[in-house]
C-alpha cells in the first residue's frame, strides 16, 4: 500500500514537474547578465532556437534525446524570435520534444537589437545557435545547427 | 505520517503550480504589451504633397494624411474591417502607392496558418483615405504569399513583386526537395475610372529565393522594373541577385550582386534595398554574415548588364548594422541604416553627389533608446525624407540635410 501510495506520488510530481520546467522565463533587458550569475563557475550548454525558425524545429528532438542521455548537463534554451512569441506557444514546443527539464527563457522585449547585443555585440540574430561555457567562462559558439558529438565530448571534457 | 506526505507533496504542486502561473503572468503581460503595438509605418507622397502613412499592427492596417509633412494627422483609416492575422515577420510591412489621380493603392499580408504561410491582400481608396475596398488577395493561387513589394510604373501600371510558395508545395508534395520560395510577380493597370484596377495573372520569376526577406523594388528610366533580393544559391548560400524586366514585362537573366558565400541553413530576416537613378545606375545595399564579408555593404552597376562594382562597408559588424535604404534622386544618392551601441539605436545618414562613386561621411541624423522600425527614404520635390517609427518618439518625418 505505501508502496502503491508512493508511486502515484512520484507519479504526481513527474506530471507536475515538466509544466512548471517548461514555462518559458521572460528574457528581458538584463535576463543575460542574471542567467550568467546564475550559473556561473558551472558548465552550461545554452541553446538559442525559435518558433519561426525551421531548422530549429528540425534540431530539437535531438537536444531531447540528448538531454535524456545526459543527467550532467545544464541545458539552457532561449527562444530568440526576432519578434516574441507567446509563451504558450514556446512551452508547448519544448514540452513535445521532451525539454522540460531544461531551463527555458523565450524573448518578450521587443528592444531585439539590445538584447542581442547584450549576448553577444557580432551576433546578427540567426538561429540555431549554441554556446558552450565551461566553469570558467570560456565560450565556445556554435552558429546553426550544433554537432551533438561535439557537445558530449565538450561535456565529457567538463568532468576532467 | 501519511497526512505530512501528501501535504508535503500539495506544497510542493502548489508552488510549481504558483510559480508557472507567476512565470507565464509576467511573460504573457509583456508579450501581449508589445504583441499590440503598430510595429511598422511606411510613407509615400501624394501629388498635391500630402504625406500618407500606412501603419502595420497585429491586426490592423491603418491609413493616416498628414498635410504638415508630418508633424500632425488626421483620423487613422482602418483598411480592414475585421481583424485579421497580420503577418509580423521583421521584414514584412504593409506597402502605400499614391498614383497622379490621388488614387491609393494599399497592400498587405497575413499569415493563415501556424506555419507561417501567407497571403497578400490589396485594397483601393478612390474617394482621397476615406474608405477602402474590401481586402482581396493579389492572386488565385492560395498557396502562400509574402512580403509584397509595389511600385509604379512611368506609364501608370502598377507592378508587384513577392515571395511565392506555390512551387515549393508542389514539390515538397511529390517528395522532392525545394529550398526557399519563388520570386513571383503581376500587373495592374493605370488607375483610370471605370476600372477596377485588379492585378493580373501572376507569374513566377525565379525559383529558389530566400523565403522571408524583404525585397528591393525600382524602376529603370527605361520604365522597366528591376529587383533585389536575396536568392538560394546552390549549397544554401543566401547571396543577392538583381533581374531587370524586359519591355514586355518578362524577367531578364539573374545577376549575381556579389559573392559573400552566406552558407545559412535559415531565412536571415534581412533584405535589401535597391534604386536605380535617372540615368539608369543601379544602386544596391544589404547585409550579410557570410565567410567572404560581414555587415553591411553597397554597390552599383552602370546599368542593366554592367557588373556590381566591389561592395563597400558602411559600418563594422560590432555596431550590428542592418536594415538599408538607398533612394536616389536626379542630383544625390541617399542610404540610411540602423547601427546599434548597446543603448542607443541610430539611424546613419551618407549621400551621393556623383551617383555612388564617392560618399560623404555617415552621420547620425536620428536615435531611439527603445524598439524601432526600420529606417526608410521617401523624396518629393526633390528633398529627400528620413521616414522612422519608434516606440518611445512615435512616428518622424526628418527632412536630410540641405542635400538634395
Amino acid at each position: 500500500m505505501r508502496r502503491a501510495f508512493v508511486a502515484v506520488l512520484m507519479a504526481a510530481l513527474m506530471l507536475a514537474a515538466p509544466a512548471y520546467a517548461g514555462t518559458p522565463q521572460s528574457f528581458e533587458r538584463g535576463s543575460w547578465a542574471k542567467l550568467r550569475a546564475a550559473h556561473a563557475g558551472k558548465p552550461t550548454v545554452i541553446h538559442f532556437w525559435g518558433l519561426t525558425c525551421g531548422p530549429c524545429l528540425v534540431e530539437m528532438p535531438k537536444w531531447g534525446k540528448l538531454l535524456a542521455e545526459r543527467p550532467d548537463i545544464d541545458l539552457v534554451l532561449i527562444a530568440a524570435d526576432p519578434v516574441p512569441q507567446s509563451p504558450d506557444e514556446v512551452a508547448a514546443t519544448v514540452a513535445r520534444n521532451r525539454l522540460e527539464r531544461a531551463e527555458s527563457w523565450s524573448f518578450t522585449d521587443r528592444f531585439f537589437e539590445k538584447l542581442r547585443y547584450e549576448i553577444d555585440p557580432r551576433w546578427a540574430g540567426e538561429l540555431p545557435r549554441t554556446l558552450l561555457i565551461d566553469a570558467a567562462g570560456n565560450i565556445v559558439a556554435m552558429n546553426g545547427v550544433a554537432d551533438l558529438a561535439k557537445v558530449r565530448t565538450w561535456l565529457d571534457q567538463q568532468k576532467k | 505520517m501519511r497526512k505530512l506526505l501528501l501535504s508535503a507533496v500539495l506544497l510542493m504542486l502548489g508552488g510549481a503550480a504558483a510559480a508557472q502561473q507567476g512565470h507565464d503572468h509576467h511573460a504573457m503581460q509583456a508579450f501581449t504589451r508589445d504583441a499590440q503595438e503598430a510595429a511598422t509605418a511606411t510613407p509615400a507622397f501624394a501629388p498635391d504633397g500630402s504625406l500618407w502613412v500606412v501603419r502595420g499592427g497585429p491586426a490592423t492596417v491603418s491609413v493616416a494624411r498628414s498635410t504638415d509633412l508630418g508633424k500632425s494627422f488626421g483620423p487613422a483609416v482602418a483598411v480592414n474591417a475585421e481583424p485579421m492575422n497580420m503577418d509580423w515577420g521583421p521584414d514584412s510591412r504593409p506597402q502605400i502607392l499614391v498614383d497622379e489621380r490621388g488614387g491609393i493603392l494599399i497592400t498587405f499580408a497575413i499569415f493563415k496558418d501556424k506555419r507561417f504561410n501567407g497571403r497578400v491582400y490589396t485594397s483601393r481608396s478612390s474617394d482621397g483615405g476615406k474608405t477602402f475596398s474590401p481586402p482581396a488577395a493579389i492572386t488565385r493561387d492560395d498557396t502562400s504569399q509574402r512580403f509584397q513589394s509595389t511600385a509604379i510604373a512611368p506609364d501608370g501600371r502598377v507592378f508587384a513583386a513577392w515571395l511565392d510558395k506555390r512551387h515549393a508545395a508542389a514539390a515538397i508534395a511529390a517528395g522532392k526537395d525545394y529550398p526557399g520560395a519563388a520570386l513571383a510577380y503581376a500587373w495592374a493597370p493605370r488607375n483610370e475610372a471605370g476600372r477596377d484596377g485588379a492585378f493580373g495573372d501572376t507569374a513566377l520569376a525565379f525559383d529558389n529565393t530566400c523565403e522571408c526577406c524583404r525585397l528591393g523594388v525600382a524602376f529603370t528610366p527605361a520604365g522597366t522594373p528591376a529587383v533585389l533580393f536575396r536568392n538560394v544559391f546552390p549549397g544554401s548560400v543566401r547571396d543577392h541577385a538583381v533581374v531587370t524586366f524586359d519591355r514586355d514585362g518578362k524577367p531578364g537573366p539573374l545577376r549575381r550582386v556579389s559573392v559573400d558565400d552566406w552558407k545559412i541553413e535559415a531565412c536571415p530576416h534581412h533584405g535589401p534595398s535597391l534604386s536605380v537613378s535617372p540615368n539608369g545606375t543601379y544602386h544596391a545595399a544589404w547585409f550579410t554574415d557570410g565567410s567572404a564579408r560581414q555587415g553591411l555593404f553597397y554597390a552599383r552597376a552602370g546599368g542593366p548588364e554592367a557588373a556590381f562594382s566591389a561592395p563597400r562597408a558602411l559600418s563594422s559588424p560590432e555596431k550590428q548594422p542592418g536594415r538599408p535604404f538607398v533612394l536616389s534622386t536626379a542630383s544625390a544618392v541617399h542610404l540610411v541604416w540602423k547601427e546599434f551601441d548597446g543603448e542607443r539605436t541610430r539611424v546613419m545618414w551618407q549621400s551621393s553627389a556623383d551617383d555612388g562613386r564617392t560618399w560623404t561621411a555617415p552621420v547620425a541624423v536620428a536615435d531611439t533608446a527603445d524598439s524601432s522600425d526600420h529606417p526608410l527614404l521617401v523624396a518629393r520635390g526633390g528633398r529627400v525624407y528620413l521616414s522612422w517609427l519608434t516606440k518611445l518618439e512615435g512616428y518622424r518625418l526628418m527632412p536630410l540635410g540641405g542635400s538634395t
